[in-house]
């Protein structure tokens, strides 16, 4: 464990796209969240700043920054699992006596580590805005919805992990990348209509994306005692968006596809030549 | 355990290309063990399956007289053709990989790079590196943790005549430290200076194995000038004595069958009355014995 974590240090700290693309990310998570807050909408029962008070920032954050897990932090597991293949140094590392059990293991402590970054920029960023926005805070409110960034960090594993499966199977960083986007765009979206509604929400993006679901702008920013807290604007009931599965079937569908994931990558590097 | 290495019938095909079949020998501990072919002969192929980076299809190899692991593959320096870093690390970073990997010291990524002669360039990108600088660092790598055995394919790959002339040199040192070194080339002069054994590889096949001195001392070349010339090879035939003889110039060129030497030549010649005035004996090179046996 300590060996794979300083082997994998040294890849991923001297790569120059790792720490790029971890900025950008940083950055732009920061300033999308800036540009949001800046929006004062303001109208008697309604008003966008509900969005950045507890406790509904958390699941608000969670959703913005989940874009950011697919674009970016896929990116990364692709860029530097690929580079692995393009170097040819995934077979340095097994001539050298490292398994190939391992060399995955080191990539999962990469996933790992990324989810844990990438959850504590929205914990930081949720737990400010939450205090600054908040009128009457508590921690009763404070903790309300708080397991977003649980949810939201498992999403940034599936993500990953589903990076990690495409840069094994493709091997080619361009190819890799086009493929994984091609997929979340379009592939599996016009896979899911050739399938039954009832069948729709289990397929692999669809259950990834639904951890962090569209939160209920129009039922958030209305003032909550005039709707008498039921969702009766949520983008479901106006036939918006389809109707994703409980959380917790998403959670369970979830944990099977990351394990999916990882256990098809392990079988091809497994069986491989390099 | 005397043997480091037994493979015993190995085989792997890339769809419908045999690449290696039904490959066997073995080699000992302290050998310099060669492995010669032309190109597409299963050289690398072979080493590569010992060194875990490709799969067999069947056969069996050991390492050390037990199964391959990954355990068993750190007490092996490898160089399979062109080294693989990582180009955006330095020489130092790159190495403390393969230590990490390796489970020895840091200290040691400067023994190996002086021996290398890379020591000024430590903090160098491995991607601002020469092509003969490259491989230096590919042979730097398999010293690193100072491990029993050597596995280098084409080591002199790419180099130029001086970048040929110190990698060789590495190479005789670590042999001569009593390493066992099993090198694939097809640069066969390196191989005769390096190596004390070898196997010779003909698609996928090994179709000759020993020492290279036997193989070498197999078949002397004799050039013999005598003003009977005629008279003395037929009577040389007629004895059985040579193998293949022919008049070259004004000489007779002959190799002895198996068991007979020049002093067994030059008894028979003085008994029976020919007047040698000239008998030389030049050993066949490696790389003639190679050009007959994989035509």
């Amino acid at each position: 464990m300590k060996k794979l974590l300083q082997i994998e240090s040294i890849i991923t700290l001297n790569n120059a796209s790792f720490r790029t693309i971890l900025t950008l990310h940083f950055l732009l998570f920061l300033l999308v969240i800036y540009v949001f807050t800046q929006i004062d909408i303001t109208a008697p029962g309604f008003s966008t700043k509900n969005m950045f008070m507890f406790p509904h920032v958390w699941e608000i954050y969670a959703w913005i920054a989940s874009w950011f897990n697919l674009l970016f932090l896929g990116l990364i597991i692709i860029v530097l699992t690929g580079n692995e293949f393009n170097y040819k140094t995934v077979r340095m590392q097994i001539i050298n006596g490292l398994s190939r059990n391992e060399f995955l293991s080191g990539k999962l402590l990469i996933i790992f580590f990324m989810a844990i970054w990438a959850a504590l920029i929205v914990f930081l960023s949720s737990i400010i805005t939450g205090l600054i926005f908040t009128k009457d805070i508590s921690i009763q409110l404070i903790l309300d919805k708080s397991y977003m960034i649980l949810i939201y960090f498992f999403q940034a594993i599936a993500y990953m992990s589903f990076a990690l499966m495409v840069a094994v199977l493709f091997r080619s960083n361009a190819l890799s990348i086009i493929m994984y986007l091609l997929y979340f765009i379009m592939i599996e979206p016009l896979t899911r209509l050739f399938f039954p509604k009832v069948v729709r929400p289990y397929f692999p993006v669809k259950v990834m994306s639904d951890l962090t679901p569209v939160p209920e702008f129009l039922s958030i920013t209305s003032n909550s005692t005039e709707t008498g807290g039921n969702n009766i604007l949520d983008f479901d009931s106006i036939g918006l968006f389809q109707k994703a599965l409980p959380l917790h079937l998403s959670l369970i569908m979830g944990v099977f596809y990351t394990i999916l994931f990882i256990a098809i990558s392990y079988w091809i590097i497994k069986k491989r030549d390099f | 355990m005397n043997e480091v290495i037994q493979i015993s019938n190995l085989s792997k095909r890339y769809k419908k290309i045999i690449a290696i079949q039904n490959l066997s020998f073995s080699v000992k501990k302290g050998q310099v063990y060669g492995i010669l072919g032309p190109n597409g002969s299963g050289k690398t192929t072979t080493l590569s399956i010992l060194t875990g980076i490709i799969h067999k299809d069947s056969g069996s190899f050991q390492w050390f007289g037990k199964d391959p692991t990954p355990d068993s593959l750190k007490r092996i320096g490898t160089l399979i053709e062109t080294p693989n870093f990582y180009p955006y690390l330095t020489l130092y970073q790159n190495l403390k990989i393969i230590a990490q990997i390796k489970s020895c010291s840091y200290s040691d990524i400067s023994r190996v790079l002086g021996i290398t002669n890379l020591l000024t360039r430590k903090h160098s990108k491995f991607m601002t590196l020469s092509m003969g600088m490259k491989q230096r660092l590919g042979i730097a790598a398999t010293l690193l943790g100072d491990p029993e055995v050597l596995v280098l394919d084409e080591p002199t790959n790419g180099l130029d005549p001086e970048g040929i002339a110190e990698i060789r040199e590495i190479i005789i040192n670590q042999a001569e430290n009593g390493k066992t070194i099993l090198i694939a080339s097809h640069i066969l002069g390196e191989v005769e200076k390096v190596c004390s054994h070898v196997a010779i590889l003909k698609e996928g096949k090994v179709i000759s194995e020993g020492s290279v001195h036997a193989l070498l001392s197999g078949d002397e070349i004799i050039h013999i000038i005598t003003k009977k010339q005629d008279e003395f090879m037929e009577a040389l035939v007629r004895e059985g004595l040579v193998k293949t003889i022919e008049k070259v110039d004004d000489e007779i060129v002959l190799s002895l069958t198996k068991g007979s030497s020049s002093g067994d030549l030059n008894e028979f010649a003085f008994k029976n009355g020919f007047v040698l005035e000239k008998i030389e004996v030049s050993k066949q090179s490696l790389e003639s014995q190679f050009l007959e046996l994989i035509k």
